[in-house]
C-alpha cells in the first residue's frame, strides 16, 4: 500500500487529473456553440488612457465588485486561491523529485517562503470553516459535502506543513501527504473543485454581462 | 387555482425537461461553492433583512437543485414551495453576480418553465395581491 501511494498512485493521478479535465473541456464545447453575436466589452477600449486614468479607472471600477461589499473575503479568497496553484508549483521539494524523476524542474521558491505562504493558506482555510461554520447565510446552504471539498483542498498542505516541520511520524505523515495530494487531483475534474477550470469557461467563455471577455459561446 | 391544485404532476415530463438541460444546469449547481458572495448582488436579499432565502445561490439550490436531486419525482406540495421560491423570493431581474461565473438567472427561469409544465405558477389576475403565493 505504501509503496502503491508513493509509487504508480502517483502517475495515476496526474492521468485522472488530466485526462479528467480534458473530458471537461470537450463536454464543455459540445454542449456550447459559437454564438453569432458578442457581448459588448465592459469598457470602451478605443480611449487611450494615461498611467493616472488607468489606476483611477481600476479603482472605480473595484466598487462595482466585491471588493467592496465583501473586502475580506476578496482579499482572503485571492490569496487563497493563487498561492493554492503557486506553491505546490514552485516549492523546492516538488522541484527535487521532479528533477529526479523527469529531469526537469521549474524556478523554485526559498523554503522559508514557501513554508510561509503553506501557513498562509491554511489560515485561509480555517477562516472559510469558520463562515461555514458561523456564518448564517453560508451555514444555510453547507452540507457535509462541502466540508468533505474543503478538507481535500486543505488537507495537501496540512501534511505538507506537518512533514516540512517533521512534526509527528515523518514517514506516515508524508504518505498522508503525497495520498492526499492525489485525492485532490483526482478530484478536480469530478467536483465542485471543477470550478478551478470552470472559472475561466464561465467568467471568459460563456458571454453575459460579468464576463471577463466577450463571451463568444452560449450553452 | 382549482385546477391546479387537481392535475396529477407529470413527473416524465419533468424528467424530461431536466435532462434536456442536465450538461449546463447541473454543472452550474455542481460547481456553485457554497461561498454566499453572490447574497449582496441581490436587493430582495438586501431588502429583507439579509435573510439567507433571498441569496441567489439558496434559490437555485433549494429550486432547481431541488428538482434534480429528487430526479424529478416530486410532488405539488415540493411544486408549491418551489413556485414561492422562484416568483416570490425572486423576480429575475438578472442582477445576481456569481464569482465563479454561474448564471443564476437562468437556473431560476428553468424551474419556473418546469414549474409551468406542470400548470405551477402565480395566477395574478384570480386571487388577491396580498395572497397571490
Amino acid at each position: 500500500m505504501y509503496d502503491f501511494i508513493r509509487g504508480p498512485l502517483i502517475s495515476i493521478a496526474f492521468v485522472i487529473f488530466i485526462l479528467g479535465l480534458i473530458l471537461q473541456l470537450v463536454q464543455f464545447f459540445k454542449l456550447t456553440q459559437k454564438k453569432e453575436w458578442v457581448y459588448p466589452p465592459l469598457e470602451v477600449k478605443s480611449e487611450k488612457k494615461t498611467v493616472g486614468q488607468w489606476i483611477a479607472f481600476c479603482l472605480t471600477s473595484l466598487n462595482g465588485t466585491l471588493w467592496k461589499t465583501d473586502p475580506l473575503v476578496t482579499i482572503v479568497t485571492s490569496v487563497f486561491h493563487v498561492f493554492l496553484i503557486v506553491v505546490p508549483i514552485f516549492l523546492l521539494g516538488h522541484n527535487i523529485l521532479l528533477d529526479q524523476s523527469w529531469g526537469l524542474s521549474l524556478w523554485s521558491l526559498p523554503e522559508l517562503i514557501t513554508d510561509f505562504l503553506t501557513l498562509v493558506i491554511l489560515i485561509c482555510v480555517a477562516f472559510f470553516l469558520g463562515r461555514r461554520l458561523f456564518l448564517s447565510r453560508v451555514r444555510v446552504i453547507t452540507t457535509a459535502y462541502d466540508y468533505v471539498i474543503l478538507l481535500i483542498a486543505a488537507a495537501p498542505f496540512l501534511t505538507g506543513y506537518l512533514a516540512y516541520h517533521q512534526w509527528f511520524n515523518y514517514d506516515t505523515v508524508m504518505t498522508l501527504h503525497i495520498l492526499t495530494g492525489e485525492v485532490m487531483l483526482m478530484t478536480i475534474p469530478f467536483t465542485k473543485l471543477g470550478h478551478m477550470l470552470f472559472f475561466f469557461l464561465y467568467r471568459f467563455l460563456i458571454g453575459n454581462e460579468y464576463s471577463f471577455a466577450k463571451g463568444a459561446r452560449a450553452w | 387555482m382549482a385546477n391546479q391544485e387537481m392535475k396529477p404532476i407529470d413527473t416524465k415530463k419533468i424528467r424530461e425537461m431536466l435532462n434536456r438541460k442536465k450538461g449546463k444546469m447541473k454543472r452550474y449547481l455542481s460547481h456553485c461553492a457554497h461561498c454566499s458572495l453572490c447574497a449582496e448582488s441581490c436587493f430582495l436579499y438586501t431588502e429583507h433583512n439579509k435573510d439567507p432565502q433571498y441569496m441567489p445561490s439558496y434559490k437555485a439550490i433549494h429550486s432547481l437543485g431541488k428538482l434534480y436531486k429528487k430526479r424529478g419525482k416530486v410532488d405539488r406540495k415540493v411544486l408549491s414551495e418551489i413556485k414561492g421560491i422562484v416568483w416570490r423570493n425572486c423576480v429575475l431581474c438578472g442582477r445576481c453576480y456569481c464569482p465563479i461565473g454561474i448564471h443564476i438567472p437562468s437556473m431560476i427561469a428553468f424551474a419556473r418553465s418546469i414549474l409551468r409544465s406542470q400548470d405551477v405558477y402565480p395566477q395574478l389576475d384570480e386571487i388577491s395581491s396580498e395572497s397571490w403565493l
